[in-house]
């Protein structure tokens, strides 16, 4: 579905991806996981189209993703991105009703009710829009009043009433934000949904229905890339796992492999950083030394290995390449923590 | 020690604090999770006095002295002294002009010392919190440390006045997962040395669940359960509880949500403040507010 090829983005001195390659498969959800720098933004932002690869190139159905002034609106309408940044994504000047209208108008789309296209994406293929004339239809704009009911499903689901319709976004809660901004963007029943941490910020019981909305959605055709912080989220939505470090990919996998062994030192101590609530899931705690190194000078040979609780000297002279494992994996380390073939 | 009774917060119609009851002994840490709004933090700056604008009844006492009953300058003077506060985000609380050798030796003054021997001390905090090169690192501004290592010197400061309370609010959240594993190391290590109580406020159940003795869970401004941590995870007495835990995701199966909103703080509902959302609710919880079980703290009426 989409590709990046040996992709380098390049700010300056810096090097925010390096040399990433990644196929997502159509129909899949991928997940990135990552701290702080690590790239999954930027990666992200490649396959939107909201950044050029400095290097390499980002293709999309077999495609390039064109530059932006060579860009087709029908790109933008397959492919969504919500921004990790929600509140912020969201114009200040426009009420909630007229956000959630604006996708479609951008694209030309029908726009008879209230975001009734909303309704149609979680119902499959959506049917004929009923035929309008000019006149009638400028009419069923401009008669948008508060009193008119709303219908709609993901709305609703999403725990967005009413009342907050009329309201603009400085008077949104983050979640109920991110929740706008959702809505958005499956309003243009895309086929690719870039989400960029969707579930920061969130509480737990809405972060819940969030997340059921995607994984029907996918159930639906969508293909979903979603980053978090949260990796009990990626291992429950997600059948593939990419792990990032400095601008690098180290590992990716199937989510079920990568959980049950990792096979990056990374990828291990990341997973022993997530707290469980059940004893008999704690993994004991591989805490790492000193703190994420600046991207601006990544350390020679391995990048993790200032860090590593197993470097060795080969690790700090010799960039360990990319390779194949076992079972769909691949990981960036000299000496895996799972054997290789 | 601690005390909480019937802790109220209101700012003019709003009521974020409904009759809070905790109790923290000393050398205990104490968890409170909740969700946004539920009125974790509050909490916290209400054991220090410090909500302009929030009027705040019940009773707080410690050292059989009552905290709302002090003079302004009276509770000054206990507060980074007797009760000391590590903030969420590290790069705001710290102060960006001076160095943070300077802002640990302020704290190291309050108690008397001298310049050399506060110096001298403000090297050794560091130490304690692992940060290296330390007679270095007190030269050095907030902007030139990462966000792991400015926390660990917001812990020092903390610690450096030896209080009787520390209050954590969300003291890991600004941070990435593995920097947070090493900060949570070292609060493991310090929870040793440290014999005061400790009030540990996180939105991460999974997080508290590890560290902490206890755990009081709060929604809409009163606690629901109270009880420790461990029992408390493995069986919920509350209906919230038991939902919070399985918004967690650690087990498989559909992914569970808790219908409906958070009462509106201007409301008070006679009855139990959960129970528009709970799936357990009868007619009695809309009606009557349920009665607290003393042993092991719930606050509703379901729970046997």
């Amino acid at each position: 579905m989409i590709e990046l090829q040996d992709v380098t983005v390049r700010f300056g001195q810096l090097r925010a991806l390096a040399r990433v390659s990644l196929s997502v498969a159509a129909h899949q959800v991928t997940g990135l996981v990552g701290e702080s720098g690590s790239g999954k933004s930027t990666l992200l932002r490649v396959m939107a189209g909201l950044i050029c690869p400095s290097e390499g190139q980002a293709l999309f159905r077999g495609e390039p993703i064109a530059p932006e002034r060579h860009r087709s609106l029908a790109f933008h309408r397959q492919v969504q991105m919500l921004l990790q940044d929600a509140p912020g994504s969201l114009s200040p000047r426009m009420t909630v009703r007229r956000l959630l209208a604006e996708p479609a108008r951008i694209h030309g789309l029908p726009q008879t009710r209230d975001c009734e296209p909303l309704g149609e994406a979680i119902q499959g293929p959506p049917a004929p829009p009923p035929a309008l004339d000019p006149l009638f239809k400028r009419l069923a704009m401009t008669k948008r009043t508060k009193d008119q009911p709303i219908h709609d499903p993901i709305l609703r689901r999403l725990g967005l009433g009413e009342s907050v319709l009329d309201r603009y976004p400085h008077q949104l809660s983050g979640g109920q934000a991110r929740r706008v901004a959702v809505a958005r963007a499956l309003s243009l029943n895309p086929a690719l949904l870039l989400a960029d941490e969707p579930t920061a910020g969130l509480d737990v019981s809405v972060q819940g229905e969030l997340l059921n909305l995607l994984l029907e959605q996918h159930q639906a055709g969508l293909t979903v890339l979603v980053s978090s912080h949260n990796l009990n989220v990626i291992r429950r939505i997600s059948q593939q796992t990419v792990v990032m470090y400095l601008a690098e990919i180290v590992e990716t996998a199937p989510t079920a492999a990568l959980f049950a062994a990792p096979a990056h030192p990374y990828t291990a101590a990341l997973l022993s950083a997530n707290p469980a609530l059940d004893p008999s899931r704690r993994r004991p705690r591989i805490a790492l030394s000193g703190d994420i190194p600046g991207i601006l000078h990544p350390p020679p040979g391995c990048r993790f290995h200032t860090r590593c609780f197993q470097v060795q000297d080969r690790c700090r002279t010799e960039p360990p390449a990319l390779r194949p494992l076992l079972d769909g994996r691949t990981v960036r380390c000299h000496f895996p923590l799972i054997a290789p073939p | 020690m601690i005390q909480i009774q019937s802790l109220t917060a209101t700012a003019g119609r709003a009521h974020i604090l409904r009759g809070v009851d905790l109790r923290i002994e000393s050398g205990r840490i104490l968890g409170v999770v909740g969700e946004s709004g539920s009125g974790k933090s509050t909490l916290a700056l209400a054991l220090l006095r410090l909500l302009p604008g929030v009027t705040l009844g019940g009773r707080i006492t410690m050292d059989e002295t009552e905290l709302l009953a002090l003079s302004e300058p009276a509770m000054a003077a206990w507060r980074g002294r007797k009760i000391a506060m590590i903030f969420q985000d590290p790069a705001t609380a710290l102060n960006p002009l001076f160095t943070i050798g300077t802002q640990l030796t302020d704290v190291l003054r309050r108690r008397g010392l001298t310049r050399r021997e506060a110096r001298r001390q403000a090297e050794q905090a560091l130490r304690r919190v692992e940060i290296a090169d330390p007679a270095q690192r007190l030269h050095a501004y907030p902007h030139q440390l990462s966000g792991g290592m400015r926390q660990r010197v917001m812990i020092a400061m903390a610690l450096a006045s030896e209080p009787d309370v520390l209050l954590a609010d969300e003291p890991t959240t600004a941070l990435d997962a593995t920097v947070e594993a090493g900060i949570m190391a070292l609060f493991d290590r310090l929870r040793t040395e440290f014999h005061g109580s400790i009030l540990f406020i996180s939105h991460q159940l999974g997080l508290v669940a590890q560290f902490c003795d206890d755990i009081a869970v709060m929604y809409a401004g009163a606690v629901l359960e109270h009880g420790p941590a461990a029992a408390l995870c493995a069986a919920p007495k509350h209906p919230y509880t038991a939902a919070l835990i399985a918004c967690e995701l650690e087990d498989d199966g559909p992914i569970v949500t808790i219908q409906g909103d958070v009462p509106d703080p201007t409301d008070t509902p006679p009855g139990c403040l959960f129970a528009a959302r709970c799936p357990l609710a009868e007619p009695r919880c809309a009606e009557k507010q349920p009665v607290r079980q003393l042993a092991w703290q719930v606050a509703c009426w379901k729970a046997s």
